[in-house]
């Protein structure tokens, strides 16, 4: 079950990235990590993932300021982006809007459901 | 009264003139009688001393006779004497008992008089002054003759007919002029009784004018208005006086009152901006000068516009201005990039009004609220904080065991790598639920702290039992420095053993492996002291003011890869301030930690009474 598409995971939580990590393998894809913002943002421009994930509170680059970077990036290469958030104030549903092919999931989420949002998105392109 | 005596005056006065005038006039006629009867005289004597001395004798004397008759008896001529060279009487036309009583004295003198002469006498035995004139008579240039004639001047009565219509006549004149003068004067004063009119119009409030005043009209009546007018006008000076007083007293206790409005407004901590209906500033106080770096006179009278030249806040009080009748809340949030970066201000909008209820300007407050926004911030971040770190460790268990209960895991080691996360991952969620709760109950004040007497020596060995563990996996090697006795001390062991178990599994955390740690504990004076020294990767000059702040986490990856709620230091150090010690803490980069707890022991004492 080779998979040709390439999954990145961004988050400071070691534990979370290994289980996104093993979770996709096990579903064929490719998956790199990285454990901050900036990290992240390089491999988005170096390894051109067709999905990220990433969480929002991290050191260096948090995940709300990676988000903005990467929607600028889609215009090129359009991928698709997961966000694992703890909670959405309603002040944010205005920035969130702004965003394209992105997916908020709140914690504590199922790895099921992410994968879902994948097979999804790749279903639908 | 004074009135009838003025007439009197006048009249007498009038009289006094009149008898004066009138005894002037009688002395002129007779003046004028007597050079008249002189005139007469002469020139009668002088004809009658033409005659030579025969014609006073025989025929041509009857002819003589018959005119100078005519005079005696009609022109005051009372006797005609004509006496020739001896004395003796040629011609005698008088009464016989005149002649008699001639004085001798003044017919010899005539006698001998070569020339004309004219002698004044009184008739002797009466009172009648006759004047004789004499003159002698000459024929052949030889005096023949004396011709005497005496005249009488009869008593000129004062009130002669004549006399009273000439007065009467200069009377009618007198009384014209009196009139002439009198129209006259009142024409000229009449500018006067104007200004007298005048001062009584002003004088409103003054004593009312009896009507008697002007009955007797002239110069007194205006001298009276305007005596009255400067009663009046004194009465009101004072009036005004009064007034003025009260309300410089009243204009006085504005001011302070004013005076006091604008240093309450100068001391308190908003910035207040009055304008007039044309929206220019009429009052500012002294906090949103020394915001705006502006002077007084730079901002009174000038536009709001052109003074704040804020788009946001003119948009929000043209919009305020269209709603003015609304009851919608008119304040609006607004930085000021240029004067206060950073800093957020509440810009609040009242409107001014007058008696009338109109609108007659505005009230536009500025207060800072940079700190209540920065506590809405750091709440806000609080709870984001919290949820993150309750929501990570809870969302390992449940993709951990999702993994497991799904038999994605074939591998038996990884199996148990996963169970062990999972326990690891509820002992952290436990911990951070303990350390949340520590420090609400801390913040909240209801943190109650259970003193008893705790063995120095049981609360060091159960810190080092806790972090060995974990220290033994990296290898890294701790220290113990203790005295020989352990003090006893009073205090709550569970939360000092929190407070000392957060330092020392940070030294372990933050050391590398291998690393090298010294957990020390000294008696010194009063206090009891623990240091944890370690040679780890030490604290940047940034963080080390912010590492007892609560969630402060550094930005080092060495240490964000390291799991941690930033709640640890946060807790240990109100919990050493609780126990009324204190934390001391030094650190350099890459070369290492050091965390001195200093207690007081006089606790301890307290326990032991």
């Amino acid at each position: 079950m080779e998979n040709n598409k390439r999954v990145l995971v961004i988050d400071d939580e070691a534990h979370i990235r290994r289980v996104i990590e093993l979770k996709f393998k096990n579903q064929g894809y490719q998956v790199i990590t990285a454990t901050n913002g900036e990290e992240g943002l390089d491999l988005i421009k170096s390894q051109q993932p067709d999905v990220v994930i990433t969480d929002i509170m991290m050191p260096k680059l948090d995940g709300k300021a990676l988000c903005e970077r990467a929607n600028e990036l889609k215009e090129k290469r359009p991928f698709l982006t997961i966000v694992m958030t703890c909670r959405i104030s309603p002040t944010e549903k205005d920035w969130i809007e702004q965003l394209t092919d992105t997916v908020f999931v709140e914690k504590p989420f199922s790895l099921q459901t992410i994968l879902k949002c994948v097979d999804q998105y790749f279903g639908d392109h | 009264m004074k009135v009838q005596r003025i007439t009197i005056a006048i009249l007498v006065i009038f009289l006094i003139g009149i008898g004066i005038f009138a005894q002037t006039l009688h002395q002129q006629e007779q003046r004028s009688r007597s050079q008249d009867l002189q005139h007469r005289g002469n020139y009668l004597v002088s004809l009658v001393a033409l005659h030579p001395m025969e014609n006073f004798l025989g025929s041509k004397r009857d002819y003589i006779v018959k005119t100078l008759a005519e005079y005696v008896t009609s022109d005051g001529l009372i006797y005609c004497i004509v006496q020739d060279q001896t004395g003796s009487p040629l011609l005698s036309l008088a009464h016989r008992d005149v002649v008699a009583k001639i004085p001798t004295e003044v017919e010899q003198r005539s006698l001998y008089v070569n020339g004309f002469i004219q002698q004044t006498y009184k008739m002797v035995g009466t009172d009648q002054t006759i004047s004789e004139f004499a003159k002698p008579i000459f024929e052949g240039g030889q005096r023949s003759g004396t011709v005497r004639m005496g005249f009488d001047l009869p008593p000129i009565s004062m009130f002669s007919l004549e006399r009273i219509k000439l007065m009467a006549i200069m009377a009618f004149f007198a009384f014209s002029m009196a009139v002439l003068v009198y129209y006259g004067v009142t024409l000229a004063l009449r500018p006067l009784h104007e200004v007298n009119q005048n001062f009584r119009n002003i004088c409103i409030d003054s004593v009312p004018v009896s009507p008697g005043s002007f009955r007797n009209g002239g110069v007194g009546e205006i001298i009276k208005g305007l005596e009255q007018s400067v009663f009046q006008l004194k009465d009101r000076y004072e009036k005004i006086q009064a007034e003025n007083i009260d309300l410089t007293t009243k204009y006085g206790v504005i001011s302070f009152e004013k005076h006091n409005v604008f240093n309450i407004l100068d001391s308190i901590n908003y910035g207040i901006i009055v304008t007039d209906i044309q929206d220019n500033i009429t009052h500012i106080n002294s906090y949103m000068l020394n915001f705006l770096d502006k002077k007084q006179d730079e901002v009174i009278d000038h536009s709001l516009g052109d003074v704040l030249s804020h788009d946001q806040i003119e948009g929000f009080l043209s919009q305020q201005e269209a709603l003015k009748q609304s009851s919608g809340a008119r304040h609006i949030e607004a930085t000021f990039p240029e004067l206060a970066s950073g800093e957020s201000f509440l810009v609040s909008l009242s409107y001014l009004s007058g008696r009338e209820e109109d609108v007659i300007g505005k009230v536009i407050s500025f207060k800072n609220i940079t700190s209540e926004k920065s506590a809405e911030n750091a709440k806000h971040e609080f709870i984001t904080r919290i949820t993150h770190e309750l929501l990570t460790p809870l969302t390992t268990i449940n993709s951990y065991n999702e993994m497991l209960m799904d038999d994605e895991i074939d591998n038996v080691e990884m199996q148990k790598e996963f169970y062990n996360t999972i326990n690891e991952e509820t002992s952290r969620l436990t911990s951070l639920v303990k350390n949340l709760l520590n420090i609400s109950k801390i913040e909240m004040g209801s943190l109650t702290l259970h003193k008893g007497l705790v063995k120095s020596d049981w609360l060091f060995d159960d810190c080092l039992t806790t972090v060995e563990g974990t220290a033994q996996k990296k290898n890294i090697t701790i220290e113990r420095n203790v005295p020989d006795s352990f003090p006893a001390l009073f205090a709550d062991k569970e939360l000092l053993k929190v407070a000392v178990i957060n330092i020392l599994g940070n030294a372990v955390k933050y050391t590398p492996e291998n690393g090298h740690i010294q957990f020390m504990l000294t008696e010194q004076d009063d206090f009891i002291i623990f240091e944890v020294i370690d040679d780890g990767y030490g604290i940047s000059k940034e963080d080390l003011p912010h590492i007892f702040d609560k969630f402060y986490r550094s930005t080092d990856p060495r240490v964000t890869e390291q799991t941690g709620s930033g709640l640890g230091l946060a807790l240990t150090s109100e919990i050493v301030r609780l126990h009324g010690g204190e934390i001391e803490v030094s650190s350099k980069p890459d070369e290492g930690s050091y965390f001195k707890i200093r207690l007081p022991k006089e606790e301890y004492y307290l326990g032991k009474q």
